[in-house]
This record gives C-alpha cells, structure tokens and sequence, in this order.
C-alpha cells in the first residue's frame, strides 16, 4: 500500500506529507485504531479513513488528493 | 546524552559453583546499579553487596571482586566479576525485557490452569484433575501471590508437579517490591523466587508452536521493544484486538498472523474463556480457575486433524 503512495507522481507528492505505520508496532496500532481502521492495508487522507483493505488505483488515489487539496485551498 | 539519559542495560547471568543460581544487574555508562544475587545464598551478605556497590563504575568494583574464593574455588562476588567482565567484552548480552523459558518437551496433550491467586489447594485438586486426563504438561498462566496465601507452599507445589508457571501482573509487581493494599508482604528471598518464573513460554504440541503469557503488563515493561521473539503475537492480542474482545479488528489480525513465529497463542488476563481461530493461529484465553462451585481448565490436543481445545469442568 505505502509503495502505491510512494510512486504517485512528483506534483501529487508535493502536495503531500507521507506517514507510513507498521503495524507490528506499538505505535502502528495506536495509530490504526486513532483512525479507528479494523483491516489493512488501509490509506487515510487528512485524518479520514479512505481506502481499507483494497489498493486504491493510482488514478483514483490522485484524484481524491487534488479534490481535497482543492478543498482546502479555495 | 546526559548523565540521567544514559541508556541502561538490563543483565541476567546464569552462575557457576555458588548458591544463587542467577545474578541480575543493570549497566548504565560504565556505572553498576541494582545488583541481585537471585534464588539462593546469604541474602543478607548479598544486599549489603548490592548496596556497596551501587552506583559505582565498573574499573572501581572490578579489582574488589576478582579471586575471592567461598566454595568451588568461586564465590558470588567471584562470579560477578564474571559476569562484568563478559558484559564488558560483550559475550554477555543484555537481557530482554521479559523472561521467556523454551520448553524443549514435544506433547500432545497440555493442560492450561487460568488465574489462582495462589490458592494452593485449589492446585492440588486442578493437578490431580488434569493427571487424570494423561496431559504431558501442565501450564499456570496466573498470579502465585494471592490475597491470604503463603506464596512459599504454592512454589513448592508447583516446582514438586514441574508445572509451566507464567508470571502474571501483580506477581511482577511484587517481585519488583511494588506490592500493596491487601497482600501480604514478601520476603526477599520469596520476590527472588517470582524473578525466577518466566513471563512467556514457548511450547511444542505436535508440530506447532505455542506461546502462553499473561496480559498486556508485558507491554509496559521498561525495555519491551516491538521486535523481541513474540512481541508481535502480544501486541496484536492486547493492543490490536483488547484480548480479543474487539472482534471489528479481526481483519487486520487477519493480514498480521502471517508474519507470527506462534500458531497456538495462549493468554490470561481476560479471565474468560475463549477459542478463536484465524487463518492458522489458534488463540485461547483462559479463564479463571474457579468458577462458583466449579473447577476449570483447558486441554489442549494435539491429534490428526489439527489442534483442539476444550474447557474442563469439575464440580467442588
């Protein structure tokens, strides 16, 4: 899931700060259950729970990105 | 790094020729603190020891200790110069954070006693009940020290039967001197002795693995790190699933067993029973040993078509 994040392009990854969590740790499953996920893999956008146990396409990962980055600064 | 940051090792160094059979202490920069001498021996000579050398740094506590002979041409501060020099010269690691004893016996058959409270004659009639079942094995999961028990019968007990103590929560906390409210006040040599239990297991039944330890006080332990041999198992039981009560979180659980070195995951803070099965790891929470007027415990089976878990009860 995190590499799928990691290859998005240089203009969608500039509008971006990337966490990874590893779920084998303490802190991986504080966090999983802060964004109150239940599967994994799962990809949270600002704070919101998006795509769980699937892998988002690429496309439709940039598209939700911009659409919130959008949000944001209009 | 400051003075008060500096990291502390924790180590644990099995003696040679002398009463106790352990010695445990810790190193922070070259500085010696908290030396044990566990299990055995003068404990008056060995806390006075301890107290001399506290806080001391290795080159000044070293040249004391060297050559002093008591028996076996050895003594206590013999082997703790030993056990310095080896933490020195790095062919004595430090310890883990929690104590896990590998038990080399392969069964078919276990026995797992949840929660006592020390109550020894409640062991007495679990054992003869479970003996009766031909269990090769028998494993406690709980706490020795209870509410108005002498924890010294209930160790004799359990080192006469060799029966698989785990040490629970407020066992830990007494062996560290932190025990309270109504329980009654251990000896030295009685808290040395908990030290001696360890705090996870490992089994063999049949050709599975199997780890069995308390509950989510293992955590919180100093020096617990994520990546010890079943840290995840424990994390994923207490901090994933709340021992496995949170059933929204199987999932992710799910994706997580794979990278699991156990396939029977044993624990007993929940004090219920419970046998949960996913993908290829059998997860069993045991519950307490007495329930009213009845006795229970779990046998774990080994046998052609896989794993098998079942709650034994007798009536008082």
């Amino acid at each position: 899931m995190a590499e799928s994040v990691k290859v998005l392009p240089e203009e969608i990854q500039a509008l971006i700060d990337i966490h990874e969590w590893d779920m084998r740790t303490r802190p991986g499953i504080q966090r999983f259950k802060e964004l109150k996920a239940r599967s994994l893999p799962s990809v949270a956008l600002d704070e919101d729970l998006i795509y769980e146990s699937i892998i988002p396409g690429q496309e439709e990962l940039i598209h939700e990105i911009r659409r919130r980055h959008q949000i944001k600064n209009t | 790094m400051s003075e008060t940051e500096k990291k502390i090792d924790r180590y644990v160094f099995p003696t040679h020729g002398v009463c106790p059979p352990e010695i445990h202490f810790q190193l922070a920069g070259g500085v010696l603190k908290n030396v044990r001498f566990v299990g055995g021996g003068c404990p008056g000579n060995a806390q006075l020891v301890g107290r001399l050398l506290e806080g001391k740094s290795l080159d000044d506590v070293l040249k004391y200790l060297d050559g002093i002979s008591c028996r076996n041409n050895t003594s206590c501060p013999d082997q703790l110069s030993v056990a310095l020099t080896e933490a020195l010269r790095g062919s004595l690691k430090p310890a883990r954070s929690f104590r896990l004893f590998s038990d080399d016996l392969t069964g078919t058959r276990i026995g797992l006693i949840g929660e006592l409270d020390g109550n020894r004659d409640l062991l007495k009639t679990l054992i003869s009940s479970i003996r009766g079942q031909g269990v090769d094995t028998i494993h406690y999961l709980g706490n020795t020290v209870g509410q108005s028990q002498k924890s010294r019968p209930f160790f004799r007990l359990v080192n006469q039967e060799n029966i698989r103590v785990v040490l629970g929560e407020r066992d830990w906390r007494c062996a560290q001197g932190e025990e309270g409210g109504n329980f009654p006040k251990l000896t030295r040599k009685e808290r040395d002795s908990l030290c001696l239990f360890p705090q996870v297991l490992s089994f063999r039944l049949g050709e599975k693995t199997g780890m069995a330890f308390y509950g989510r006080y293992l955590l919180s332990l100093e020096d617990f790190s994520d990546f010890e041999p079943f840290a995840l198992e424990m994390n994923m039981v207490c901090g994933l699933t709340d021992l496995m009560q949170d059933e929204t979180v199987f999932g992710a659980l799910e994706a997580m067993v794979s990278q699991f070195t156990a396939q029977i995951v044993v624990f007993s803070q929940r004090e219920s029973w419970g046998h949960w099965h996913i993908k290829d790891v059998d997860f069993i929470s045991l519950g307490k040993a007495r329930e009213d007027d009845r006795l229970s415990w779990g046998l774990l089976e080994h046998g052609d078509s896989g794993i098998r878990f079942r709650v034994m009860r007798d009536n008082l």
